[in-house]
């Protein structure tokens, strides 16, 4: 079924679609949809209800881990011959790389994708979009750091003040952190790594947590994470501030794609071109406090904009070649 | 042998009764668990010894003895299993001797307490644990804190810690050697105790000379149960290990299954704690072997209770804290948790949310679909692997197919696998033809079996001791076939049995998590890995409601099935025996 | 109903030989007791005929049916057979009529002839009054009605009973005893009684097979085994005889210690090493040397007990074997004094066999 489409869409860019009647009709049909997505929980659930409210008669199923495990988990059920997953959301870009190499992905650009967004942020052969970008910034809880003794660059980090007081997520899992682990180390260097291991780093899994842990107050520094966490706690009122380093703020692009062997091929398509239309993009920025790549939505109020922070150059390809080297140094100084 | 045998012989084969079906149905019985446990360790024991292009090698043995990401999990975990084990014994042995001989108060709620600690979920007691005592958020800190003036990145507890995980996991293992001391001393004659004091020993010397060493291989026995529990444990680990720069042997063989996969080296690292477990599996049974049943026979007075006198409150208080690890601390931050809309803080009128309750059961698309199959395996793996226990138990103690032995062998020999070794196992066994059961539901309902037999046997087995087989030959002597006495005579007989080990399993899968975290597919979620799931991206108030709904159906699904059991139960008193 | 035949009838267990080349034809409608202490093979025999184990060699044959022999054994329920346990087996989960009507109901009889049987069999057992009682509100003697009603109903073509007295209290067994008899001359079945009790075995059988080491001893009537035990295990077992050891002289006089023995019993070839055996009471205690040489021995009183109408005395005679007798209470002969036994001719039984003395 959606294999054919596959193999007649290899060579070139296949042409926009629009959302037809016939297509939400098929996707009633089929009833379902599973998103399988690295996205913080209550947000995939916020999104999940949004495009259930928008098309009823679909019901979205979230399937949420860390990107990691995610990937993981496809590999491990797609050599199994099992398809669950529909529609793909990775925070470590690099995966819809692989995919897209292994044929595991089938084109599909939505109107959306096709008029708004730039060419960084869709795959020329249809077979990704960014459905989210975010960063990786450094936090802090307001209630236990004062803003000037907070730390301003990747380098304060190691400072000793901050032994035992930090929090960060692992490569090992998630997705964002993979991404920002890659662009690190390029930038500052492996030492880098080695020094913060040094500092008695709190090891959390997904990049969701840090922010949180830093808002009970279990830790007073993250040193990766979310940023769309940390700017919608803030907006919660929780005592959180993001801190983008001197040294630039590692880009995390989270692209989606429909898997080819779709076992709602219909249903994945509509949620699809649904999440790139600027109303969903929107949701993702007011509720989710992430950035989007369209250029009709609106940033946030209140968050510094996007374009007045330095980011890290992205590298999706290196990260889809070197994962398993960065994990593996990675491990070798953080022990776990 | 020399008499004539000239007399014509007749066949009886017109006469004898519809071919009986019961001899093959209990060797395909005995096929079907020799598959069931041979297919995943054999493919298990490919894999260790298999390079990745399938070439035979030791290669992955020399990794896992010469890396040291692999030999300081394994140091991690003895000092893990050991420590535990040892804790473990100081605190069950004095609690099961106060409830079982003294004169303590709030005998039976104790009891009662330690079973229900015994239904909570290690890996939930380990999250809730996290939030009591994370160094700076845990609320014993803030209290400690607020109490001392301490400043606020001092910690009185820290459970990010290898003392932290320890202290953790015998919260919840030390239930299994209170309940094996408790019943050796209740199940000890108090005879043997009078005839000590008949020759003149006070209560004390009593105590020391023969109750104590009569107790001893149980405990013993107890304590090697809880190593066993410690070294196997996969949730607490994964929770506290972590987060503290460490890992254990299971978190380490559950991450060489993260990607990029390496189940070579996985199945490796699973034969050390297989070995292990065999090794002190054989040490228990030598030691039970040569003295712990000596307490369990004839027929003997009810023991004599210690008086406490002016100590009797202060030993119930003792317990009371004692039980407050693993349980009225932990459910009170859990419940925190649940109502809070920060577990760092304490539930107010400021705090107070029900948000937690709509995410989870109103916005979580994965608690219904969790919900649904945990209750069906639960459900499923409980009366299947009930049948299958009876079936086995019948077999052997009825000695009723060739090679029984080897039957009661393969019952008990999933207790040498480690929940997580198994999972690998039964990973690489059906994720190919011709059973590609990954996926399915099948493949969990053939672990939470697999794992929860050798306890079921071996409760229906004692069933089973304690049924005279005459019983059952009085009514084949009266024309009906094995499979009819059976259905007729030894099932209703084990039916108060049956009904505990049902409730034994059901509790043991909505626990389980250390296969079913290798083997689940987004489809076959069940509730411990939603939770574990929801653990990884921190969001503890789903985490929290998750838990105490978890923890309270199983509590009615076990109270209802005890009400149904006592109900049948009444009807004649003394019901088994001849 | 049929006769029962064991033909060279053998059950070893790898090395151990539980029953040997058993041979015992029970005709049809008789009552048959295996008699014997534990281990003599006799619940064996017993076990092989119901079904429950197979036989190594030999056969089993009922009404000239091959039932079982090596590698081919009728299962129980195929056997029209009933048995009664020593423990009596009855189902605690069901009532005393669920118990007795559970057989009628394994043969598909419809309601009415359940019911009918039922209602005969329970007033034949006098339990009418207990159809609702569960087995655990019963006694031991009620129990044991319910087990054999339970047997009996079935009809069966041989009916088997495992020591089916030992759990009843002295006054209720000897009732017991004679309500088998009683039912058994009323229905006559075959009937395979296995006791370790002689008296037991003396009051209800017609026939008594002696068991010992996994074979059978000596098959006769009581009074047959009584009178005339074939050898030493048989005479001691049955009756409490006592057994001394001599050498022929010719075929009917045996010398122990310094006197002659005069013999009943086979003929014996001189030279010869002869166990004799004589009942405790048929020895006759002297206080002063009789005429007669013969027959007679000295020996001292090494104890007396009172037993009320009579007394019991251990004598050590001169080889310093023991020896007991029953003599009549009313004199008393004080231990340490000297005495003679008179041991009549006929009374003395020249037994088989050296291998029990």
């Amino acid at each position: 079924m959606a294999a054919g489409s596959v193999v007649a869409t290899v060579q070139a860019a296949p042409a926009a679609e629009a959302v037809t009647p016939a297509l939400i009709e098929a996707a009633k049909k089929e009833g379902k949809v599973t998103w399988y997505t690295s996205v913080d929980l209550p947000l995939a659930e916020k999104v999940g209800k949004a495009f259930e409210a928008k098309y009823p008669g679909v019901t979205l199923r979230v399937e949420r881990s860390g990107a990691e495990r995610n990937f993981q988990r496809i590999g491990q059920e797609y050599a199994s011959r099992i398809y669950n997953c529909d529609v793909v959301n990775s925070s470590d870009a690099a995966h819809l790389i692989i995919w897209k190499r292994e044929k595991m992905l089938a084109a599909y650009v939505p109107e959306d994708v096709a008029r708004d967004f730039p060419a960084a942020h869709k795959d020329p052969d249809g077979m990704f979009a960014s459905w989210r970008i975010t960063l990786s910034p450094i936090a802090y809880n307001t209630n236990l750091v004062k803003a000037e003794e907070a730390p301003k660059s990747f380098a304060d980090l190691l400072d000793p003040k901050w032994v035992g007081k930090i929090v960060k997520a692992h490569p090992g899992y998630s997705g964002t952190i993979m991404t920002a682990t890659q662009q690190l180390s390029r930038d500052l260097g492996w030492t880098w790594f080695e020094k913060l291991a040094k500092q008695k780093v709190m090891q959390v899994q997904s990049a969701t947590e840090p922010p949180k842990k830093i808002a009970q107050g279990e830790r007073a520094v993250m040193a990766d994470g979310g940023e769309y966490l940390v700017l919608a706690m803030k907006a919660r009122g929780e005592p959180v501030e993001p801190v983008y380093a001197a040294e630039g703020t590692p880009l995390v692009t989270g692209p989606s794609g429909i898997m080819a062997n779709a076992p709602n091929p219909n249903a994945a398509r509509l949620f699809f071109a649904w999440s790139m239309t600027a109303e969903a993009q929107q949701l993702n920025v007011d509720a989710g406090g992430l950035r989007s790549a369209h250029p009709a939505v609106k940033e946030k109020a209140g968050v510094r904009k996007f374009s007045d922070i330095k980011t890290l150059r992205e590298e999706a390809n290196v990260v889809a070649d070197k994962a398993d080297e960065i994990k593996a140094r990675y491990v070798k100084y953080f022990k776990v | 042998m020399s008499l004539d045998r000239a007399e014509p012989r007749v066949s009886v084969r017109s006469d004898t009764p519809p071919f009986d079906i019961t001899r093959p149905a209990l060797i395909g019985v005995a096929l079907l668990l020799a598959a069931m446990i041979a297919l995943p360790m054999g493919w298990l024991l490919v894999y260790a010894f298999t390079d990745r292009d399938g070439y035979a090698t030791l290669a992955n043995f020399a990794t896992l003895l010469t890396d040291a990401a692999f030999v300081e999990p394994l140091k991690t975990t003895l000092t893990i299993s050991v420590s535990v084990s040892v804790i473990c014994g100081l605190v069950a042995a004095p609690l099961g001797w106060l409830v079982a001989r003294t004169d303590m108060p709030l005998v039976r709620t104790v009891r009662t307490l330690v079973m229900a600690s015994l239904v909570t979920p290690p890996f939930v007691g380990a999250i809730a644990w996290e939030m009591l005592a994370a160094p700076n958020s845990g609320l014993l800190n803030q209290f400690w804190r607020a109490l001392t003036g301490a400043p606020a990145d001092e910690a009185l507890l820290n459970i990010y810690s290898l003392g932290g995980l320890i202290f953790v996991i015998a919260c919840y293992t030390f239930p299994y050697v209170f309940i094996l001391v408790a019943n050796a001393l209740d199940r000890m004659p108090g005879e043997l105790e009078d005839a000590s004091s008949m020759l003149g020993a006070g209560t004390w010397a009593t105590a020391r000379r023969i109750t104590i060493p009569l107790a001893l291989p149980t405990l013993l026995a107890g304590v090697l149960v809880a190593f066993l529990q410690a070294l196997n444990l996969f949730g607490s680990p994964a929770i506290l290990a972590i987060p503290a720069g460490f890992h254990t042997l299971t978190t380490k063989i559950w991450s060489l299954f993260q990607f990029p996969p390496k189940p070579q080296l996985a199945a490796a690292a699973a034969v050390p704690l297989l070995v292990l477990t065999i090794v002190l599996l054989r040490a228990q049974a030598v030691v039970l072997g040569r003295r712990g049943y000596a307490v369990l026979g004839g027929k003997y007075g009810a023991p004599r209770l210690i008086r406490l006198g002016a100590w009797r409150y202060p030993a119930a208080a003792l317990a009371m804290i004692v039980l407050a690890m693993p349980l009225f601390l932990p459910y009170f931050a859990l419940f925190n948790t649940a109502f809070s809309k920060m577990s760092s803080r304490l539930v107010g009128p400021e705090t107070f949310t029900l948000q937690n309750f709509r995410f989870t059961f109103g916005e979580l698309s994965a608690t219904m679909p969790a919900l649904q199959n945990t209750f069906t395996l639960a459900v499923a793996a409980a009366t299947l692997g009930a049948l299958l226990a009876l079936l086995i138990a019948y077999t052997v103690a009825r000695k009723a197919i060739p090679g029984y032995r080897w039957l009661s062998f393969l019952a008990t020999a999933p207790l040498a696998i480690p929940g997580i070794v198994l999972g690998v196992g039964l990973f690489l066994a059906y994720t190919r033809p011709p059973l590609t059961l990954y996926g399915t539901l099948w493949i969990l309902l053939i672990a939470f079996v697999t794992i929860e037999l050798p306890a079921a046997y071996q409760q229906i087995n004692s069933a089973f001791h304690a049924m005279h087989p005459e019983l059952e030959e009085a009514a084949r002597m009266l024309g009906a076939t094995r499979l009819r006495t059976v259905r007729d005579i030894v099932f209703p007989l084990l039916r108060s049995a049956a009904i505990a080990t049902w409730c034994f399993i059901f509790v043991g899968v909505i626990r389980e998590l250390s296969a079913a975290v290798v083997l689940f597919t987004s489809e076959t979620k069940v509730l411990s890995v939603l939770i574990f799931d929801l653990k990884e991206s921190g969001d503890v108030g789903a985490i929290a409601v998750l838990s105490l709904s978890m923890v309270l159906l199983t509590t009615l699904v076990v109270v209802a099935a005890n009400r149904f059991a006592a109900g049948s139960a009444n009807r004649a008193p003394g019901r088994i025996g001849g | 109903m049929a006769s029962v035949e064991l033909k060279g009838l053998g059950k070893r267990y790898g090395d151990a030989v539980a029953l040997a080349d058993v041979d015992l034809c029970i005709q049809h409608g008789q009552l048959v007791c295996l008699l014997g202490p534990s281990g003599c093979g006799k619940t064996t025999t017993l076990r092989l005929i119901a079904g429950f184990i197979e036989p190594t060699a030999g056969e089993i044959v009922v009404g000239g049916k091959v039932l079982s022999s090596p590698g081919h054994a009728v299962a129980p329920e195929g056997r029209n057979m009933s048995m009664i346990f020593q423990s009596y087996a009855l189902w605690p989960h069901m009532t005393v009529a669920e118990n007795v009507a559970y057989g009628l109901k394994i043969r598909k009889m419809n309601r009415e002839t359940i019911a009918e049987k039922l209602k005969a069999i329970l007033s034949t057992a006098r339990l009418e009054s207990l159809a609702d009682r569960y087995p655990a509100e019963l006694s031991g003697g009620q129990q044991q009605r319910v087990s054999l009603a339970r047997a009996m109903v079935v009809e069966p073509e041989t009916l088997l009973l495992d020591e089916p007295l030992s759990n009843l209290d002295a006054n209720l067994r000897e009732e017991m005893r004679f309500e088998i008899r009683r039912l058994h001359d009323r229905y006559r079945y075959t009937t395979v009684y296995v006791t370790h009790d002689q008296a037991e075995a003396m009051t209800t059988a017609d026939l008594i097979a002696v068991m010992n080491g996994g074979r059978i001893e000596q098959v006769g009537t009581p009074q047959d085994i009584y009178k005339h035990p074939r050898s030493a295990f048989v005479a001691r077992f049955i009756g409490g005889s006592n057994i001394l050891t001599g050498k022929a002289l010719d075929a009917r006089r045996v010398a122990v210690g310094d006197s002659i023995l005069v013999t009943e019993g086979r003929t014996l070839r001189a030279g010869e090493t002869v166990p004799i055996s004589i009942r405790q009471h048929e020895i006759d205690l002297l206080a002063a040397r009789p005429a007669q040489s013969e027959n007679v021995l000295r020996a001292v009183v090494a104890r007396c007990v009172f037993l009320g109408s009579s007394r019991d005395y251990t004598l050590m005679l001169e080889d310093k074997s023991e020896l007991r007798l029953t003599a009549s209470a009313d004199h008393e002969i004080d231990p340490g004094q000297h005495v003679w036994l008179r041991l009549p001719a006929d009374r003395c039984q020249a037994l088989s066999g050296g291998n029990e003395t």
